[in-house]
């Protein structure tokens, strides 16, 4: 499917689960405390080698907000979402940041979390 | 007929615009008919047109010149009107001047310094000049040797050339300049290339006859022909220097060496195993005889083109290879390393110099300038870095978006990038590195998708896109010129014969390559490669 263009991240990587692609690094980490549909996720500032998808409005636990969903770019697996508008000025802080769902990806010790 | 007297004339406009002057007009063409030797034609329209070329004192000024009359044309130099001190004794200097020369040639010393002391010294100007003349009396066998920045080197000038000279110091009014009407003629010409969007002919092809103007027709559109002979996807390609073979390189992991016969049909030449991964880059050495491709963070390999051969195998234990380029003698081959340093290798596969300390990155391209001087790949994800090999400077081209790849022009003074954002950058690095142009349209987010400079002058830019087209901008206007369908896959590289302004190559997803021509090239028999009946889906097995 092409020559797949990917980024090498140096230091504490977050990597896809499947494929290993490097994703982001733990010194991007903004927090630890959001939660999806399959248990913990984090909030990153910046995020590498992933593909978006279309625009969607989502109703969260935070408010309404715009967010895309993000993809592994080598294998294509759903890995998370980014956040593109926030309806409340609470959450403002969230725009053009990235959630990584714990469960899709392998920590820097090449730990992965299970389900709860 | 006899026309009107020259006064009546006198203001008179012609043309559309009512801009051009009837008696310069005349003139001119007066002029073009003595240039181009027809003496008795442009005698002929001076008389019926009323308007003399020149005034009589001027041509009795030129013919003086032409016989070496010098002392008679300084004094008709005088009754030319029309001149102010500044110009007499400018020219007078030049008519006095070549009178001493051809003095001291006829070795009449005496009047050569006669004509110093009391004709050119009195000018009181061009002081320096006036001793170098003194010093060919002193030398006369320097005369000769000694160089004058004006003339050839010892000669004394011809009588014609002479007289070249003063006419670009008269008043054009006064003296046509020689070969005016060619040289509007000249001007027009060029400004019909410059704004020819389009151009992508030869220049020999221009007529006088009507305005020259490359429709898109010049730029090639039409599929000629699709190779089908990798078992993978196509990730690379690229043209020789001398435009007669095509290289291309596979996740089959091998490379096909192509053969372009002299009517531009493409065949198979050799087919290159040896590599153990997908084969992502292939660099033509300077005089096309050997071939360097890239296993992806395998080894390098060096191929004979003629033969087919693997000359040598280029391998950095335990570590892989991610590019490779030829310096522009031949003698060395640079790559770059997955431990994101640089090495630099002789033929044999000799290890001579590494350059460490994330100088590339591993998803960085590697080219070095036709000068030899700078080596030229990714430093950061979003900057290439020219650096020196002799690390005295650096020049930085920074980008804020991640750079997927670049291309360097065959002249050295420009930069093509591609970058992840979908936004193709061209960028002047002659100096300061400047930001010149953008190119949009085509997709580009997760391969690596590449671009290059094509066409005559390279005026042009082609790329590859995630869309399945082939796209094609105009370098100077920026405007998308054309997007070709056809593959059936993502096209991930593009490369432009540089010997054949009408000839591009395309890679694609599809495992095929396509050659694109113009649309006169096609004949009925190759109607058949228009369709593309092979479909493969990305991602498909």
């Amino acid at each position: 499917m092409g020559r797949v263009f990917l980024i090498t991240l140096e230091g504490n990587v977050y990597s896809c689960k499947h494929c290993q692609t490097h994703l982001a690094v733990a010194e991007d980490i903004m927090s630890k405390l959001f939660h999806c549909k399959h248990g913990k996720a984090y909030l990153f500032d910046k995020v590498e080698n992933v593909t978006v998808g279309e625009k969607e409005d989502r109703i969260m636990m935070t408010g309404l907000h715009t967010v895309v969903d993000i993809f592994c770019v080598r294998c294509g697996s759903i890995v998370g979402w980014k956040y593109e508008a926030a309806k409340e000025k609470g959450q403002k802080y969230k725009e053009g940041k990235y959630i990584l769902e714990r469960f899709k990806i392998l920590g820097p010790d090449g730990s992965n979390c299970s389900v709860r | 007929m006899a026309g009107p007297l020259a006064s009546q004339r006198e203001g008179e406009m012609i043309g559309s615009k009512g801009i051009i002057q009837k008696v310069e007009f005349v003139r001119i063409i007066a002029e073009a008919l003595y240039s181009l030797g027809f003496e008795k034609t442009g005698a002929q329209l001076e008389e019926e047109s009323g308007i003399p070329l020149h005034s009589s004192n001027v041509n009795l000024f030129m013919q003086q010149i032409l016989d070496g009359n010098w002392d008679e044309s300084v004094i008709t130099l005088r009754k030319i009107g029309l001149l102010d001190e500044t110009i007499v004794k400018l020219a007078s200097f030049a008519i006095l001047e070549q009178k001493f020369l051809e003095l001291l040639d006829r070795e009449k010393i005496k009047d050569a310094l006669k004509t110093l002391r009391t004709e050119i010294a009195p000018l009181c100007i061009n002081k320096e000049r006036v001793h170098e003349l003194s010093m060919c009396i002193l030398f006369p066998s320097q005369h000769l040797l000694l160089e004058f920045p004006h003339q050839d080197v010892g000669r004394t000038k011809s009588r014609p050339k002479l007289l070249e000279e003063i006419q670009k110091l008269l008043p054009p009014m006064v003296m046509i300049p020689e070969r005016r009407l060619e040289h509007l003629v000249e001007q027009a010409l060029n400004l019909q290339v410059g704004s020819c969007v389009f151009h992508n002919s030869l220049d020999r092809e221009m007529s006088l006859l009507t305005d020259h103007w490359c429709g898109r027709e010049q730029v090639p559109s039409q599929t000629l022909q699709v190779l089908q002979e990798h078992y993978d996807e196509v990730w690379f390609l690229q043209f020789s220097h001398n435009g007669k073979y095509l290289a291309s390189s596979s996740s089959d992991r091998s490379t096909i060496i192509w053969e372009v016969s002299w009517n531009g049909r493409v065949s198979l030449k050799h087919r290159l195993h040896g590599h153990q991964k997908p084969v992502s880059y292939v660099s033509w050495s300077p005089h096309d005889d050997q071939l360097l491709t890239c296993g992806v963070e395998e080894v390098v390999r060096r191929w004979d083109v003629s033969s087919g051969h693997c000359l040598c195998i280029y391998v950095k234990g335990g570590l892989g290879l991610v590019s490779c380029a030829w310096s522009p003698d031949g003698k060395w081959v640079f790559t770059g390393i997955a431990d994101e340093s640089i090495c630099m290798w002789d033929l044999d596969g000799k290890q001579l110099q590494c350059w460490k300390g994330q100088r590339t990155v591993r998803n960085s391209d590697l080219e070095v300038t036709s000068d030899g001087k700078h080596i030229v790949t990714k430093c950061k994800e979003a900057a290439v870095l020219l650096l020196d090999r002799e690390e005295k400077t650096e020049k930085l081209i920074e980008e804020i978006q991640t750079i997927n790849s670049f291309s360097l022009s065959r002249d050295n003074k420009f930069l093509l990038v591609n970058l992840l954002n979908q936004e193709i950058h061209l960028w002047n690095i002659e100096g300061d590195p400047k930001l010149i142009a953008k190119y949009k349209g085509h997709k580009c987010s997760r391969f690596f998708i590449r671009s290059c400079f094509g066409g005559l002058q390279q005026s042009f830019i082609a790329s590859g896109s995630e869309d399945s087209q082939v796209y094609i901008w105009h370098k100077d206007s920026g405007e998308l010129v054309k997007a070709l369908p056809g593959h059936a896959g993502a096209v991930n590289c593009v490369s432009w014969n540089p010997a054949n302004p009408h000839m591009l190559a395309s890679a694609s997803d599809d495992r095929t390559i396509r050659i694109w021509g113009l649309k006169n090239q096609l004949d009925s028999k190759q109607e058949k490669a228009q369709s593309n009946g092979i479909h493969y889906c990305n991602g498909g097995t």
